[in-house]
């Protein structure tokens, strides 16, 4: 077998090959489940039901794919530059951390400040606590993955202590139940992001803003000079730094922007969804690392993140729908990484050509 | 292809480059399988599917681009994936290893030390651990691709002893070289290849420098030397004053460089590689801070480790490293020739790119300097290394650079090439651009400079005219002999 | 004197830090060999679950289960390896992304916790466990009693594997090739040292070890199996092969260390000194980011630096 690299890249191959990965991805999902003693096709019959087609299911789903979306996207704008921010789990702790205090403080004031301040908070809490690999990286070269990675444990810790081992502001500390279940302090009505309703699929304005960010990435990285410097230094640092660009700045800029938008994903879910900052709901979700997967199979096209969001949030949205003695735990997981082995082995066919000529 | 060597032969392959001796010699030793014909080895049959059935077959290479482990000593090296000699034990026996490196490197006069790093080695010296290597795998054939292209004469000059002594104890050397007069110096056979094919096979007795030349580009040609134009140079553009700078490893690679290029001018600089020629040209453009002197361009300092200073300046730089420094390989042929241009209109507006103009001058580009691609937008990498100079070139040149510093510009392209980018040169330099000129190649130099300053050890260690220079002069000099001997 | 908060720490931090020096010593066979895969944290939890699953469904003496569960647990390890391997290896995937993947498929949310619940293994303590091996006169000595005999098999066999992994690769000619095949794959290949045969056979022995020490979580330490029981003990163990400069016998420290840091809160609290215990297990995260920093500078890159085809894919074709 001989492995070439492709001289053309026929533009089929770039949409035939994504679904032939998910295609595969099922047929082998099949298989566990076949071998686990499930029938496949009724469960995934009931997988499709319970994320799209069911009453109300899609919006579930958006409500699942919203911070998928953002921390798709947060790791996508950094991976266009090699940077492998794999800290979008803690950026999204820190946004929440952040907007769940704006909104808190701010009770009393009029909605759209409420809603500005905690978008801008969230933003502000990603970008800070991505700074620090950032800075770490550019400036001692320290590698950007371990760091990042290390401060999603601290941050996770961090917000387990606000909630649950401290009397801190975040904290509910109104009556006696209160301090035997520590739960985080509910959010004030006028704090409750808006969400639209279009022919009875509900739009939440964290899932609209994400497309909104969607669109600026694009805008950024395709036509601005700021994104042709992140192409440049992503494709080869030395040629950056020979055609006079500010390598440094670059990886301050673009994680502190990608942290910013995992902060964004934090603030939408106490926002839009949780109402309160949820120390075991954020923790036990994922939505950073599942985002990593998301950009990947996205190839890093911020609209397509978008797209990949919706699918994998269904296919979560549906797990926790179905959970229980005949639908086990777990099966979403192992199908999201089965979607991604398929993608990543599939992308081998897109790059090279594979004869099988001696 | 064709071609036959006896045992004890010293057998010459004599190609220009892309003449397909580098893919010949991969075949032969398993990197590559052919996709047609075979090979026989002393009358057998012999098929190589991996570089461990050519080993063990007894061919070894010492490739062009050094296949050595650097944090490994040499012994260390030396015993990697044999299996067998004393490294055939399941446990490293260090003190045998040893004693046998160094017995292999008395009998043939390759001196280096057992237990030394690669890292820590001379290019030589590194070169001499590859023949090491292959003399512990027992290598009846040995193939050496141009193996001079690092060495300066007198290193040289030691290699072709050490080929001789082999030859005479019966293995057969294949020596890979584009150089006339060493082929005449050690080969007993020398066969020629032009475009993937073998043109004839003639005993050196009875070649001489120009029937092989003719053979090799299929006609005459004239051995060039710089064509006096008579053009003297201007003021002063590009100065280097007292100038240091640390080498990746943060020791000193530059000490104390002084140089001056004029307007007009080409100055060349001769060295070995690895003599801190690469942290020269980086140290001018600002890739690497410099940490003591002044570089300055019409007379003005410009900002120290600062890339953009450079620019700024007006310094145009062909890097060494053309894949990777000079292009960003991953990114289009028009996004590479506004690599620097990006900044300002017509590129951009702004923040804004103007991707329609960018794709337009890309074109233009692409017209003017005959660069073979399919359009603007295919990726670098794809180009050829001729066409990828050309890129590079256009570049630099549409910036209108008052000094330009190209530091091996012809390395690995084929004569069409090479003729190219020399032209490019001299145009820049008659349109006044202050031209600085590395180059390991010292032909090259002889070929294009006015004056040429030879790199040892970081230093420039003399400068003469190149009228009046010979390469055994400047050989001398790289070599660290004494200045004005 | 065996109470005191010291040897406590100690004793526990050592125990603590027996899984995270078999995942770093597996993950470091990989990366020495030119594979970062960050699916430890997949692999382990894999360990575990197959290991415990064994433990519940195999009916035989003691040591015979106790054994099976840790050859499952190692065989389990490596099955998850060899899909990180065929990826990277074989189809040139990116490593990071893949190595992700793996944590997702195999992790606390993935494979792991599919098998468990389906299975029905929550909840119970393990049937049986890894105990302390050395008669109680020999346990109850001064300091080395509860540190050095107190200990279950696994940390014995984790002492013996740390001299094997690092004889193995100073010591022998094969450990050669591996090394060669982390820092320079051109070198090894054109020595006719099999690239890829070197990157599968070191990724999936790095994934067993993994599995192994999964298994001590569940078959030791905890004794029992919930979802995500390794806490992050993968992560940490990637950090550690960094830490460690890529060195077994400094694993070795660096595992007890970290180790230590996850005991003293359980210490302090028997002590009666009360502290946010989530704060505390913050250090050994910001420790490893420090440690990190501090080697990253150039002069200690040249010397303790990593493998320098970490990462890289391997194609004989493309140069």
């Amino acid at each position: 077998m001989r492995i070439e690299r492709r001289l053309r890249q026929p533009w089929w191959l770039t949409i035939v090959v994504p679904v032939l990965s998910i295609v595969v991805a099922f047929v082998l999902s099949a298989f566990v489940l076949l071998l686990t003693g499930h029938p496949p096709l009724r469960s995934f019959h009931r997988l499709f039901d319970a994320a799209f087609t069911g009453n109300g299911a899609l919006s579930e789903s958006v409500v699942s794919a919203t911070p998928l979306a953002f921390t798709g996207l947060a790791a996508a704008v950094a991976f266009r530059m090699n940077l492998f921010n794999i800290g979008g789990e803690g950026q999204l702790y820190a946004g929440a951390i952040m907007g769940a205090t704006a909104g808190l403080l701010l009770a009393g004031s009029p909605s759209p400040l409420i809603f500005a301040a905690m978008i801008a908070a969230g933003a502000v809490g990603g970008a800070l606590l991505a700074a620090i690999p950032a800075i770490l990286r550019a400036f001692f070269s320290t590698n950007e993955i371990i760091t990042s990675l290390m401060l999603n444990y601290v941050v996770g810790l961090v917000l387990e202590y606000l909630i649950f081992d401290s009397h801190s502001y975040l904290r509910d500390t109104s009556g006696f139940e209160a301090n035997v279940f520590p739960q985080g302090k509910t959010l004030p009505d006028e704090a409750t992001w808006s969400s639209w309703n279009i022919h009875g699929l509900v739009l939440p304005l964290g899932f609209v803003l994400s497309i909104a960010v969607a669109g600026f990435v694009w805008v950024l990285y395709s036509r601005t000079r700021f994104g042709f410097e992140v192409q440049v230094i992503g494709d080869s640092v030395r040629a950056g730094r020979y055609a006079g660009m500010r390598t440094r700045r670059k990886i301050l800029a673009v994680m502190c922007l990608s942290g910013a938008i995992a902060g964004l994903g934090g603030a939408s879910q106490t926002g839009d969804f949780r109402h309160q900052l949820d120390p075991r709901g954020l923790r036990s979700a994922n939505y950073g690392y599942t985002g990593i997967v998301i950009a990947a199979l996205a190839r890093y096209n911020p609209f397509a993140v978008v797209l990949v969001a919706l699918l994998l949030g269904g296919l979560q949205n549906a797990g926790f729908t179905l959970q229980g003695a005949d639908f086990p735990a777990g099966l979403v997981g192992v199908m999201q990484g089965l979607i991604l082995f398929c993608a990543l082995g599939g992308e081998l066919f897109v790059r090279y050509r594979v004869r099988f000529a001696w | 292809m064709d071609f036959e060597a006896a045992a004890g032969e010293v057998h010459a392959l004599l190609g220009e480059n892309g003449a397909g001796k580098t893919t010949l010699s991969n075949i032969l030793t398993g990197l590559y399988r052919p996709d047609e014909g075979h090979i026989e080895l002393f009358g057998e049959h012999v098929e190589f599917n991996s570089p461990r059935d050519a080993l063990d077959a007894g061919v070894a290479m010492v490739h062009q681009h050094f296949r050595l482990v650097s944090p490994f000593t040499v012994a260390e090296n030396v015993v990697l994936g044999d299996h067998r000699d004393v490294g055939r034990s399941f446990f490293l026996r260090p003190r045998a290893i040893e004693s046998r490196v160094e017995e292999l490197s008395q009998r043939y006069g390759l001196a280096v030390a057992p237990r030394a790093r690669i890292w820590q080695l001379s290019v030589g010296e590194q070169q001499r651990v590859e023949i090491l290597k292959a003399l512990y795998q027992d290598a009846r054939i040995l193939i050496l691709d141009e193996p001079t292209a690092v060495l300066t004469p007198q290193e040289a000059g030691a290699l072709f002893e050490t080929i001789r002594a082999m030859a005479a104890d019966g293995r057969t050397i294949i020596f890979i070289s584009h150089k006339l007069h060493e082929v005449k110096a050690v080969a007993d056979q020398v066969t020629v290849l032009r475009r993937g094919q073998s043109v004839a096979t003639v005993p050196i007795v009875d070649a001489t420098p120009r029937s092989l030349a003719s053979l090799m580009v299929g006609h005459e040609i004239e051995a060039g030397r710089r064509q006096d134009g008579g053009q003297e140079p201007g003021e002063a553009v590009l100065e280097l004053d007292e100038v240091w700078a640390d080498g990746d490893r943060g020791v000193a690679a530059l000490r104390d460089v002084s140089l001056t290029v004029c307007a007009g001018e080409i100055v060349g600089v001769a060295g070995v590689a690895g003599n801190g020629q690469r942290e020269l040209a980086e140290t001018i453009v600002g890739m690497r801070p410099a940490t003591a002197g002044k570089v300055r361009v019409r007379g003005r300092g410009i900002r120290n480790g600062d890339p953009r200073g450079a620019i700024g300046a007006g310094v145009a730089y062909v890097p060494e490293d053309r894949l990777g420094t000079g292009v960003a390989p991953g990114l289009s042929v028009a996004s590479n020739v506004v690599l620097k241009a990006y900044r300002e209109p017509p590129a951009s507006h702004g923040p804004i790119l103007r991707t329609r103009r960018i794709r337009e001058l890309a074109e233009r580009v692409i017209e003017r300097y005959d660069v073979r691609t399919s359009g603007p937008h295919v990726p670098a990498w794809q180009l050829s290394g001729g066409n990828l100079q050309k890129v590079v070139l256009a570049r630099e040149f549409s910036g209108e650079p008052v000094a330009l510093v190209a530091a091996a510009p012809t390395r690995g392209l084929d004569v069409a090439g090479i003729e190219t980018v020399h032209s490019y040169l001299r145009e820049a330099a008659e349109r006044g651009v202050a031209v600085l000129l590395i180059s390991e190649d010292l032909d090259e130099i002889l070929m294009l400079a006015d004056r040429i300053a030879v790199m040892y050890e970081g230093s420039i260690v003399g400068e003469r005219d190149a009228r009046v220079a010979t390469a055994r002069d400047i050989g001398l000099l790289m070599a660290g002999g004494e200045d004005g001997d | 004197m065996n109470n005191s908060l010291v040897v406590v720490v100690i004793a526990s931090g050592v125990l603590f830090g027996t899984p995270l020096l078999y995942a770093a010593l597996g993950e470091l066979l990989a990366e020495r060999s030119g594979v970062l895969n960050l699916g430890v944290e997949g692999m382990m939890l894999m360990g575990a679950v197959t290991g415990f699953w064994t433990v519940e469904r195999v009916h035989a003496a003691r040591p015979l289960v106790l054994a099976a569960a840790v050859g499952v647990a190692a065989l389990a390890g490596a099955a998850m390896a060899a899909i990180h391997a065929f990826l990277v290896i074989t189809l040139r995937a990116n490593q990071i992304v893949s190595g992700l993947a793996l944590t997702i498929f195999a992790g606390a949310a993935g494979l792991s916790s599919y098998l468990g619940n389906d299975l029905h293994l929550s909840g119970k303590p393990a049937r049986y466990q890894f105990q302390e091996i050395f008669p109680k006169s020999l346990r109850d000595l001064p300091i080395v009693g509860p540190v050095i005999f107190g200990q279950p098999l696994l940390v014995y066999a984790s002492w013996a594997c740390v001299v094997l992994v690092a004889l193995y690769l100073s010591r022998t000619r094969v450990g050669l090739n591996v090394r060669a095949v982390g820092e320079s794959p051109a070198a090894a290949d054109a020595m006719g040292v099999s690239v890829p045969r070197y990157r599968y056979a070191h990724t999936l022995v790095g994934g067993a070890f993994a599995g192994i020490g999964g298994a001590t979580f569940s078959l030791s330490i905890t004794p029992q199996w919930v979802d995500g029981l390794t806490e992050g003990a993968g992560w940490i163990a990637i950090a550690l092969v960094i830490f460690s400069f890529w060195r077994p016998t400094l694993c070795l420290v660096g595992a007890y260390f970290f180790g230590a840091f996850k005991a003293l809160p359980f210490a302090l609290q028997g002590h009666g000194v009360t502290v946010a215990p989530e704060l505390f297990q913050t250090l050994p995260y910001v420790a490893t980011i420090i440690a990190l920093v501090l080697v990253s500078s150039r002069a200690a890159r040249l010397r303790f630096g990593a493998p320098a085809a970490l990462g890289l894919p391997y194609a004989r074709e493309e140069r």
